[in-house]
Formats: structure tokens, sequence, C-alpha cells
């Protein structure tokens, strides 16, 4: 019995521990209001350490393409990854005009982006960690670095 | 009695110095800002951008494309139509604060000083639209930005260096009838 509440306690640590480390790099949230009579609603949380381990169970040969496209840009990209990771939360970009209001934000470790206009309601966020580690994982991906 | 006196006198010391040392060290690592406004009432629109200079630092350098490489972007031949652009400001830069150029036209004046460590320039156009356009640019950052040692490069990523040294500052402002456009630097985080 007591083998049994210790193995069950070990199950439950494992899968403590992985939503835990599922959960590390905070969410990624995507909120899409229609503002259209037959109004649609998309909402979705979900962990943000899935982009770079979906992107590590992809197939290298698939990302090969976009890999060489985005490696030119990678040390700028990283540049600005970590500058915004160590900036403080700032209103980066607002943009209003009469039906539009666009705002992108840094705000505690995430860049958020709003969109609201006559049609819907756009709401982004992304963790700044889990942008490095997908960048990373496609980086990762290019020809160049491939034995 | 009076070691406990002293104690505590020794501790105050310490504490102050620490809280000195403190305020010091979170004063030099304040973030400063750039800010870019565009207004145009005409139409309604409103374009607010915030960077923070630290961003601006650490990206720059990393941009090599086209004429912006390592921070540093080549214009070409600064010496334009012969004029040495670097021995004009060198004599600026030596000069006492005086209006260096005044130009009135029928349609546009023009006017260029140095004043308090600044380069002012001032253009107004008299049409119509009645454009006027005001830059002040501390000279520390006129310096940084001439600062490289190749004749027809600019050093951006020294420039807003020293402009982040450089302290509040309204850089750049331009009024039409439409609108209106204004580039500063300090160390709020929002363009109110």
């Amino acid at each position: 019995m007591i083998l049994i509440g210790k193995v069950a306690l070990g199950l439950v640590g494992t899968a403590v521990a992985g939503v835990g480390l599922l959960c590390s790099e905070g969410f990624v949230e995507v909120n899409v209001v229609e503002k259209q009579p037959e109004a649609h609603h998309i909402f979705v949380v979900a962990p943000a350490m899935l982009a770079p381990i979906g992107m590590h169970f992809v197939p290298k040969h698939h990302l090969a393409q976009a890999a060489r496209e985005v490696r030119p840009y990678l040390p700028v990209i990283r540049a600005a990854l970590d500058g915004l990771r160590d900036a403080d939360d700032v209103t980066l970009v607002e943009v209003t005009e009469p039906d539009e209001h666009v705002t992108v934000m840094k705000e505690g470790g995430s860049i958020i982006v709003d969109v609201k206009d006559k049609d819907e309601t756009v709401h982004v966020s992304v963790p700044i960690r889990a942008m490095s580690s997908t960048i990373e994982e496609l980086a990762a991906a290019s020809p160049a670095t491939q034995p | 009695m009076t070691k406990g006196l002293r104690r505590a006198a020794v501790l105050c010391l310490l504490a102050t110095g620490t809280l000195t040392a403190a305020t010091a060290a979170m004063a030099g690592t304040t973030e400063r800002y750039l800010h870019v406004k565009v207004d145009d009432a005409k139409n309604g629109e409103s374009v607010n951008v915030n960077v923070p200079l630290s961003l601006a630092e650490k990206i720059l350098p990393a941009v090599n494309k086209g004429n912006l490489h390592a921070g540093k972007v080549t214009v070409g031949d600064i010496d334009a139509d012969g004029v040495d652009v670097r021995g004009i400001l060198d004599a600026i830069r030596s000069a006492p604060d005086n209006e260096f150029v005044t130009v009135k036209q029928k349609d546009q004046e023009v006017r260029v000083a140095k004043s308090n460590g600044n380069l002012i320039v001032h253009v107004k156009n008299n049409d119509k639209d009645g454009e006027r356009v005001d830059v002040t640019v501390p000279m520390k950052v006129v310096d940084a930005l001439f600062s490289t040692a190749k004749k027809d490069e600019l050093d951006i990523a020294a420039a807003i260096r020293a402009l982040s040294d450089a302290g509040d500052i309204l850089i750049v402002t331009v009024q039409d009838a439409s609108q209106h456009v204004r580039v500063w630097v300090d160390s709020k985080n929002t363009s109110e």
C-alpha cells in the first residue's frame, strides 16, 4: 500500500513538474472578437513553451526554407529580443485613426498587440522568452547549422 | 552610553552611505526613451512611438543592411559640393554661442545658431501651409555622430549613446497646416 502511495506521489510529482516546465515560459494568448451580426469569438490560451517544443519536433527539412530566410536577420532579432527583455514596460507603438486603434506594448515580459477597429477586436500576447526559444529552434534548423 | 551613541552614529552613517550609493546607482540606470509623436488633426490620426534608448543601442550595432552597418551609416560624400561639413562643425564647436546663418527670403526663413551647447536650426516657410521646422541637437550628439574615422560615415550608435546622456530634450518639431510632428527624449515611458 505504501509502495503504491509512493508511486502515485512520484507520478503526481512528475505531472506537476511537467506542467510547471510547460508553463515556465508563460502563456500565449489570442483573443479575437468580431463585431459582425454573426460574431465569432476566438479565445486561445496556450503554454508558450509549446511553440519551441513543437518546432523541435518538426522535421528539419520542412523548416529549412524559413530558417534560410530568417538567418540574415538573426543578429537583429536576437538583439531586439534581448533589449526588449531588459527594457521596462512601455507602449512601443500606438496608432490612432478615426475607426482604428493599434497598440504594441511590452508588458511584464510579453509583447502585447491590441487592434480595435470597426469590424473586430484582436488581442495577442506572446512571452518574449518563448519568441527567443522559437527563433533559436528555427535557427537550429538552418542547413548551415546541420552536421 | 557614549559607546552606544558612537555605534548608532556609525550605523546611521553606513545606512546613509548605502542609501546614497543605491540612489546614485538607480539614477544611473534610469531608462530613457526616444519619443516620436505625429498628430494629423485634419484626418484625426495620430502615431506615437516610444523607443527605449537602451533597446536602440542594442539593435543598431546588429543591423548590417544597406548603408547601415555596425551602428554606422554610410552617407557617401559628406563634403557636399566641396563644403567640408566636419570643418564647419569643428568651427561651430569651438565658437561661442552665436547666430551663424540667417536667411530671410520672401517665402522662407532659415536660421542656424548655437545656444547653450545645442545646435539649433529653424526653417519657416511663408506659404499657405506655413510649415515650420525646429531642430535642436546637443553638440555632444553632433560630435558623436561625426566621431568615426571614416569621412563618409555617421556613427548613429554613438549619437544615441550621447543622446541618452544629454538630458530631456525636444529635438525636432515640424508643424504645418494639418500635421504636428515632435521628436524628443525623456525618461517617461509614455508620450504624454
